[in-house]
């Protein structure tokens, strides 16, 4: 598995990148993975969490176990945490003139969660940016180049940004499987193709990385360790994430 | 269909439409909104209408339209907005027409918070509105169940002419799991032409049909409250479900608990059992009818030495699950209303202080 692991090309993300896709198509997920594998390879990172829209599930659930690993999460302030209220943190434009080595920016789903980021234009102003779409095939509306093609239209016209990288996050859960996996890249490729957008990493779960067939890929693999749970599943020791 | 991933509130919405529900009327609130944003992307493609209403008390009277027509009709809200529409759904139930409403419950009282909550179960099962009626209620515990609920809640409407309703607490509506939506649920609708106003030319009829709740006359009043209960009473028959947990063998404790709490406290079970301790569920399906019978009978076993309510709310099923007991054993509760939701740790550490009490 360590030999596999290794040969695997390394992510090269740095600077801002906004992390967007439909809703529920893994995006916390993946932001939340990113910054722990980037903050493990040495780099100084910050997650910002703009969902504005979903009260459930964000960033904001996994900000301890962030925080102890030295990653600075940008927030709201406590208080409006379980507010069903539109706040942006006004630190996440300072974050956006200075960034740290990697900034990541958790948007919410749909063209309605980017709409925030062209409130932040002034920031975002002359500065490189990755914008990333994850896609999961499995998702109601991007099973399908067409369905994948037609949110990141969307996206851009909400954003006034252009969308530069693609994510595929394959998943069906515990249902998941290797094949589903495979299943993810092969569509990611294809919109890739269609779009003329670059294919950033495709994530795996950590349970699946012995059983991949790595070769198959021309990407980057993000482990992913689920961390948005439900209260009758335990989640993953965080504490024993090395930093 | 192979299985995709969803969240509650949209399958719920796709679950709807395999059910051949194509009007959907709704006012947004969270913690349900997404329904709305699944179904104004997919009515457009069955030819279904989705309105948004200007507030909750609009939209409960836009279901009590379409359901007069006997057409199949949805809505979807959240606690405050179930007690804007409950004077409709007393309208609806009172007029008897068939029609689903849909409860992703929050906190509360008043504008509470935007968690998961139980504290629906009251205004679910006891009335809400005025009136001698009631809802036939069912409480998923996860996506799939959600989806089969929604399917089957349709035809139960049309069985008992009523409204019928689905309690899932916010926490189902937001999660996402795997599902699949299956075929053999879907019921076409039938004698929708014996009562409903769908146009007399339309049917081919002469008899006009009326839909009203107003009843002047004492004696025609009382009769169509007779219908109602006979229809209840019927159900209380027929349309009982419930889970049973880990009650084959003996068991110390019968936990009580619906929805998401019953997942929590399946997960408890199980780590109990590792460490060698029986508890038994029982798990209600319905609210109403109320799964009594397999509570007493679960709690007369000679194993079960305590009885607990375990509840997202401040002691509401519980009264239901003593009624059941009918006196015979005591039931305590154990819940709590604010949004957080017991760990599968703390329900374990409660039931082992009770059985050791």
């Amino acid at each position: 598995m360590t030999n596999k692991f290794d040969k695997l090309p390394e992510i090269s993300l740095n600077g801002i990148v906004i992390i967007c896709g439909n809703y529920g198509s893994g995006k916390t997920e993946t932001s939340v993975n990113l910054a722990f594998n980037r903050k493990q390879a040495g780099l100084d990172v910050a997650i910002a969490d703009l969902d504005l829209v979903n009260p459930y599930f964000r960033t904001r659930e996994a900000r301890d176990a962030l925080r102890d690993c030295g990653i600075n999460v940008v927030l709201p302030e406590a208080k409006y945490m379980q507010a069903d209220l539109p706040i942006l943190a006004r630190e996440v434009s300072g974050a956006i003139r200075n960034p740290p080595d990697l900034l990541i920016l958790d948007a919410g789903g749909d063209d309605v969660g980017v709409t925030v980021l062209a409130a932040l234009g002034d920031a975002f102003a002359g500065r490189k940016i990755t914008m990333i779409q994850v896609i999961n095939p499995f998702r109601p509306f991007t099973d399908s180049v067409k369905g994948c093609l037609k949110i990141m239209e969307e996206i851009e016209y909400t954003s006034k940004l252009k969308i530069t990288g693609l994510v595929s996050n394959s998943n069906l859960m515990e249902l998941t499987s290797p094949d589903d996996i495979y299943r993810g890249y092969e569509l990611i490729q294809e919109v890739s193709m269609q779009s003329g957008r670059e294919v950033k990493f495709i994530t795996a779960d950590v349970k699946f990385l012995p059983l991949l067939d790595m070769s198959r890929f021309e990407v980057p693999v993000l482990p992913i360790q689920r961390r948005l749970l439900p209260p009758w599943k335990s989640s993953c020791q965080l504490s024993k994430i090395k930093n | 269909m192979a299985k995709v991933l969803m969240k509650g509130n949209e399958a719920i919405g796709e679950a709807a439409i395999r059910a051949g529900c194509l009007n959907y009327f709704a006012y947004p609130i969270t913690p349900q909104s997404e329904v709305a944003e699944y179904l104004v992307k997919r009515m457009p493609e069955v030819n279904g209408v989705f309105l948004q209403g200007e507030s909750e008390v609009a939209v409960g009277y836009m279901i009590f339209g379409a359901a007069a027509c006997g057409e199949r009709v949805m809505t979807t809200s959240s606690s405050p907005g179930v007690s804007l529409m409950s004077e409709a759904i007393s309208y609806i139930a009172g007029a008897r027409c068939p029609a689903v409403f849909v409860n992703i419950v929050r906190g509360g009282p008043g504008l509470g918070g935007i968690l998961p909550s139980q504290g629906d179960y009251f205004q679910a099962t006891k009335g809400g509105g005025h009136g001698d009626y009631h809802l036939l209620v069912m409480a998923p515990d996860g996506v799939q169940e959600a989806v089969e609920m929604t399917m089957m809640a349709f035809p139960l409407a049309e069985k008992y002419r009523g409204p019928v309703m689905i309690l899932g607490d916010g926490l189902i509506g937001q999660m996402m799991e795997p599902v699949e939506f299956p075929d053999n649920l879907y019921v076409p609708p039938t004698n929708k032409d014996d009562w409903a106003t769908n146009g007399m030319d339309r049917r081919g009829s002469t008899k006009k049909n009326i839909v009203k709740s107003l009843y002047l006359d004492p004696k025609v009043l009382n009769q169509n409250n007779l219908t109602l209960k006979a229809q209840y009473d019927q159900m209380k028959r027929e349309e009982i479900r419930f889970e049973a947990y880990n009650t084959d063998g003996d068991y110390q404790a019968l936990i009580v608990s619906y929805g998401t709490m019953s997942r929590v406290c399946k997960t408890a079970i199980d780590n109990m059992k590792a460490q060698g301790l029986e508890i038994g569920m029982i798990r209600p399906k319905t609210l109403f009818p109320f799964p009594e019978k397999a509570i007493h009978d679960a709690a007369a076993k000679e194993s079960c030495k305590k009885v607990v309510s375990i509840e997202m709310s401040m002691g509401q099923m519980i009264e239901d699950v003593e009624r059941s007991l009918k006196g015979k054993r005591e039931v305590t509760w154990f819940g709590q209303c604010g949004g957080d939701i017991y760990t599968p740790e703390e329900v374990a550490e409660h039931v082992m202080s009770l059985i050791a009490s």
